[in-house]
């Protein structure tokens, strides 16, 4: 138990006292000093203030006993029997924290007839795979697969668990903490283990404004979702290694109130706004034809194309893809421009993209003093050549 | 139909910094607002009612200042408020937070529906919801982007799954978290705002709940802590290539390997 | 007029004079931009664009123009919308977008000096940064403040702030003779002489360039908020406006839009905005430094809508909010654009009292000459844009009924007793309304003015008042 005590004879000048806290949650009350519910605990006031004024007051918690807890499980995020290849990814960063502390790795695999696909697993390195076949999981669904994940983590005891930060996986992480009554940090950018155990988690917040560092220093097991492609996958082993566990509950725990009626693939997003990926087509684009190999990229890339005002007023690119100000405001992953010479009026529209990467001829072109990587060349020679080999990688 | 939606008050920017002396978010002076994500689900709401009749009750955790979003969601057409709020509540985390929402909705009433946004601009994690229909032990459903159709005993949805859109039918009592642009929200009324000013909202602190227990609450309910928190490192960094045209390709198919995007 | 068509020699000079080839554009180099501004139909090539870096460049290429000659046109970002950044008679075209260097914040006398070249975008940026504030807020960001003064530019906040020419202190001008003389000054009171810097602005280039401006700026307000006001019928909409003018409480802006451009406005955007139920919308306004002040400010406003019979009062007070709105506002001009194969504006201005008979008149107009004709526009201050749509006319039928529909407005806004040209300026394209418009006396004294600048009308000819 903690929590924080005024002592009112040590005070001083309360309003100096008042001013300490950000979040204004120390008010003054018939002249004594009252902590009220908008207090976070940051303890600021206990650093801050005057000595003993609001005391930090804890009593000590029964310690849990994290020796009874091993194994780093990844879950397996897939749909139909299609693997995400988040989990190779979190496959790769369970194996670097479970060596440190000599650990095994254990992937969960969920689903209806899988009983072949759970061997690819088998080629990243891991120790065991926990498969729960059932007819009733075909697919993802909150109860039942919660109710699995609980019966595995109830008999395998892992000390922490990572759940790609999917669509799914941020259901049922979410869901199996609150059952576990854990703890669970979203997002995570980098993953870090301590001696003892205990998993060190840094994740963005405030829109990425500022970042945190967070543990989980007294519940087992611990839980993190990390997003695709943050983490580093490893290389493929064409043997197989480990071990396949089959797994099972009671049906009657299967039931549950959500009915997946169907799947259909989504339409590609209409809106370059939305795009992870923008390859902007500029002035340096000399005929109509010549905008299919931008598109091309894009469609490699698994982005959009979108265009400069030229473009649009040209009549050669719809109004609806431009970049600018008098345009959209994108702000994607990545963006690439091509033969764009960068005004003012386009990058006010793109300057906060996380990575810009400029392909222009004219070095002393203004885009270059945003872009990230500046490739001063021809981009009638760099985008084909690129397209090629993007495709040959591909196919080998 | 008995709606719920889940809200909060964040800060009016996300646009914070770390005091790099007390390592404390500096945000003197900085006004508060409804999360932007909550107003989707309350025009989800919204459009539900009018669908299906009923009432709209809002609920939030926070400061007694945390009343303005709740006269807010009055303003939009939300018919009752509650203000779960007390300094025992203080310093919780995803699982504290969860479980004390969902001790007040129990409180407050019985929901067909529970509507959430689908994260918070200062949280940004997303897990609230999910946890909260844990707690209350009812299925529930996130990145709703649509609504299909209403019905006497569920609901049909679809969810936005990055690359397929799943149809799912889910039996109320559910939680739904919605997407962004699942309906654009309406702007608060000034009518609405004058005929709701003195609008009764329940307050519940910590006496009100069923479980009274302060373990389970705010910092000592909260199994992660933060340890520190930090500036991120800016892209601030700029390079220029030269080289044959061959080179450069070769060199940016690599950068696009190692940024994961080929 | 007998200029001197510029040759090799001429060229020769310029490039050395200016020491860096790079910026001295000719022949092929000249992009296609430079032959025309953002809206009319305008279209002229210079010989030559050079693109300066100072006062000292421009004064040496006009000394020079001047002795030989040679017609010299002043552009900044080519925003313009009445072609008077276009070089008509070909010859020099002085580019001042490299000239954007911000010289001096003085927070003593709160005025800011800058090169012409700077992006209003980056003005406001660069101010409010600081907690200062540059009022004038004409829609297209991308002007740079040598044109906006050119234009006496208006824009959204003017209702409360006033315009472009209110905030300008004083100007250093390259004479078309090269000489360089400043007009005004830091000073917030002059009784010295003409008022030269006021004439100045909203010159359009035709009398001396701008090379340096010393801006007046003003405490940053904390806090905005925006009321959207659906009204049954844009009649009671626009009839509103005088009431609201009249009362005590004088919002940043008072904007009207109707449904149609609304929805063009979230095709063009692909965004909806928070309310499209309506026929027709006012748009309010108003800052100050907290949220209560500004919501006492508005109350007397709001009630007074409701009593006008608005739908309803929507509260716009978040940036999200705000965004929404403000985007799909700033984006009319492109969203129409984009709805119609070519477009012609207009941007009368009348007085406020007349604004609501002026806009149904142009709202009634297209039954009239059977043409498509969009409008929106600052309501508050008086300034309509209406922009007359050619779809899918043949050039006859467009022409034909363009210049009707053109004149009708025009004549309207006379009789009304308003002007040619609210903010947009005359330049090129729309000389002819203002000689109608204007007593031969009144332009017998503009072209005096002219000569007296600019005796061998070298600089920026054929624009304004001179036919």
């Amino acid at each position: 138990m903690a929590k924080l005590v005024v002592n009112q004879s040590k005070v001083g000048n309360m309003q100096e006292l008042i001013s300490i806290c950000p979040f204004g949650a120390l008010e003054e009350i018939n002249g004594e000093l009252q902590i009220n519910a908008a207090c976070k605990m940051c303890k600021l006031c206990v650093k801050k203030g005057p000595a003993g004024a609001i005391e930090y007051v804890e009593e000590t918690k029964e310690e849990i006993n994290k020796s009874l807890w091993k194994g780093i499980a990844v879950y397996v995020d897939h749909i139909d029997g299609n693997i995400h290849p988040v989990t190779y990814e979190l496959i790769g960063k369970a194996k670097e924290l479970a060596e440190k502390i000599n650990h095994p790795v254990y992937a969960v695999m969920v689903g209806s007839g899988i009983s072949k696909q759970c061997h690819e697993i088998l080629h990243y390195g891991v120790d065991k795979v926990f498969v729960y076949d059932d007819e009733k999981l075909d697919r993802f669904k909150i109860e039942p697969y919660t109710a699995v994940f609980e019966d595995f983590v109830k008999s395998i005891m892992p000390t922490a668990i990572l759940v790609g930060a999917t669509p799914v996986g941020r259901q049922l992480a979410p869901r199996l903490a609150a059952r576990l009554k854990t703890g669970l940090t979203a997002d995570c950018t980098k993953l870090e283990i301590n001696e003892n155990t205990d998993l060190v988690q840094i994740r963005p917040a405030f829109g990425g404004n500022i970042m945190a560092q967070i543990l989980t220093p007294n519940n087992r097991p611990q839980m993190a979702t990390v997003r695709y492609k943050v983490m580093d996958a490893p290389k493929r082993n064409q043997e197989e290694a480990g071990e396949i566990v089959k797994c099972s509950i009671e049906s009657e725990k299967l039931n549950c109130k959500v009915e997946v009626i169907d799947i259909i693939p989504k339409e590609k997003e209409q809106f370059i706004e939305a795009a992870d990926v923008l390859v902007v087509a500029g002035r340096g684009i000399k005929k109509e034809e010549d905008l299919a190999m931008i598109k091309e990229l894009a469609d490699l890339l698994g982005g959009q194309m979108a265009c400069t005002r030229p473009m649009s007023e040209a009549g050669w690119v719809e109004a609806k893809r431009q970049v600018g100000l008098s345009g959209r405001t994108v702000r994607p992953k990545l963006i690439i421009t091509c033969g764009v010479s960068g005004a003012i009026q386009f990058v006010a529209g793109m300057n906060n993209s996380e990575q810009i990467i400029a392909i222009n001829k004219d070095e002393h072109a203004p885009i270059f003093k945003t872009a990230h990587y500046g490739l001063v060349g021809d981009l009638y020679e760099i985008i084909p050549n690129l397209i090629e080999q993007i495709k040959a990688g591909r196919e080998a | 139909m008995n709606i719920l939606v889940c809200i909060k008050q964040v800060p009016e920017t996300n646009k914070v910094e770390v005091d790099p002396v007390t390592g404390v978010l500096k945000r003197n002076g900085v006004d508060s607002k409804m999360n932007p994500y909550d107003l989707y689900a309350i025009e989800t709401a919204l459009r539900v009612r009018e669908k299906t009749g009923g009432t709209i009750t809002v609920i939030t955790m926070g400061p007694p200042q945390a009343a303005g979003v709740i006269r807010e969601a009055f303003a939009m057409g939300a018919d009752e408020g509650v203000l779960i709020s007390d300094r025992k509540f203080g310093g919780a985390d995803v699982l504290a937070t969860s479980y004390t929402l969902a001790q007040g909705i129990k409180k407050t009433g019985d929901f067909e529906l529970i509507l959430c946004g689908k994260q918070t601009t200062d949280g940004d994690t997303a897990q609230v919801g999910p946890e909260v229909s844990e707690w209350l032990n009812i299925p529930s459903v996130s990145n709703v982007c649509k609504i299909i159709d209403i019905e006497e005993n569920s609901i049909s949805v679809e969810m936005d799954m990055t690359d397929d859109i799943e149809i799912a039918k889910v039996e109320y009592p559910c939680l739904l978290a919605v997407d962004k642009d699942i309906f654009m929200p309406r702007l608060p009324s000034y009518t609405r705002k004058i005929n709701t000013k003195d609008k009764q909202i329940t307050v519940m602190s910590l006496d009100d709940m069923e479980d009274k227990d302060e373990k389970h609450y705010g910092l000592n309910g909260s199994p992660t802590q933060v340890q520190r928190i930090f500036p991120p490192s800016v892209n601030a960094h700029r390079e220029m290539w030269a080289g044959s045209n061959s080179e450069l390709t070769t060199q940016l198919l690599n950068k696009l390997k190692e940024m994961k995007f080929a | 007029m007998d200029y001197k068509k510029l040759d090799n020699e001429d060229l020769k000079y310029i490039i050395d004079l200016v020491k860096d080839a790079d910026r001295v554009l000719y022949g092929e180099n000249i992009n296609e931009e430079y032959s025309h501004d953002e809206l009319s139909d305008t279209t002229s090539y210079p010989d030559v664009v050079v693109k300066v870096t100072s006062t000292e460049e421009v004064s040496e290429i006009m000394k020079y123009a001047y002795e030989n000659n040679i017609p010299v046109t002043p552009r900044g970002s080519g925003t313009g919308l009445v072609g008077a950044s276009v070089a008509i008679e070909h010859g020099i075209m002085i580019d001042t977008s490299l000239m954007n260097h911000f010289l001096e914040l003085d927070e003593e006398n709160l005025t800011l000096t800058v090169e012409p070249g700077v992006l209003l975008m980056e003005i406001s940026a660069y101010v409010e940064e600081r907690d200062l504030f540059y009022p004038p807020d004409p829609g297209e960001k991308s002007a740079t403040i040598g044109g906006n003064i050119s234009t006496n530019a208006g824009g959204m906040r003017a209702v409360k702030y006033g315009v472009t020419r209110d905030y300008v202190r004083g100007l250093e001008v390259v004479l078309p003779d090269g000489r360089i003389v400043e007009f005004g000054g830091k000073v917030v009171k002059n009784s010295t002489g003409y008022a030269m810097k006021d004439l100045m602005v909203g010159s359009e280039g035709t009398l001396g360039i701008i090379t340096k401006a010393i801006l007046k700026l003003i405490p940053l307000p904390k806090k905005a908020i925006s009321l959207l006001i659906p009204f049954p019928t844009l009649e009671q909409a626009i009839g509103t406006v005088p009431l609201i003018v009249k009362s005590k409480s004088i919002p940043t802006a008072i904007e009207f839009m109707q449904r149609e451009v609304i929805i063009d406005a979230e095709q063009y955007l692909g965004k909806k905005f928070p309310d499209n139920s309506s026929d027709a919308y006012l748009l309010l306004k108003f800052d100050g430094n907290s949220t209560e002040e500004i919501e006492r400010a508005y109350d007397s406003v709001a009630k007074i809508c409701q009593e006008q019979g608005a739908i309803d009062i929507l509260i716009s007070d978040t940036t999200e909010r705000e965004e929404s709105i403000w985007k799909a506002r700033g984006a009319f001009l492109e969203a129409i654009k984009g709805s119609t194969t070519y477009m012609d504006e207009v941007d009368v201005v009348v007085p406020r009292s007349s604004v609501n008979e002026m806009v149904e008149y142009i709202h009634n107009l297209y039954k009239e000459v059977n043409i498509r004709i969009k409008s929106f526009g600052h309501a508050g201050d008086g300034n309509l844009h209406a922009y007359v749509l050619k779809d899918d006319l043949s050039e006859e039928e467009w022409e034909e009924k363009m210049t009707l529909a053109m004149d009708k407005i025009y004549n309207k806004a006379r009789e009304l007793e308003g002007q040619v040209s609210g903010e947009h300026g005359i330049g090129y394209a729309k000389k002819s309304y203002l000689m109608k418009s204007l007593d031969p006396a009144h332009v017998e004294l503009m072209l005096g003015i002219k000569k007296a600048f600019d005796p061998k009308n070298i600089l920026n000819p054929h624009k304004v008042c001179q036919l």
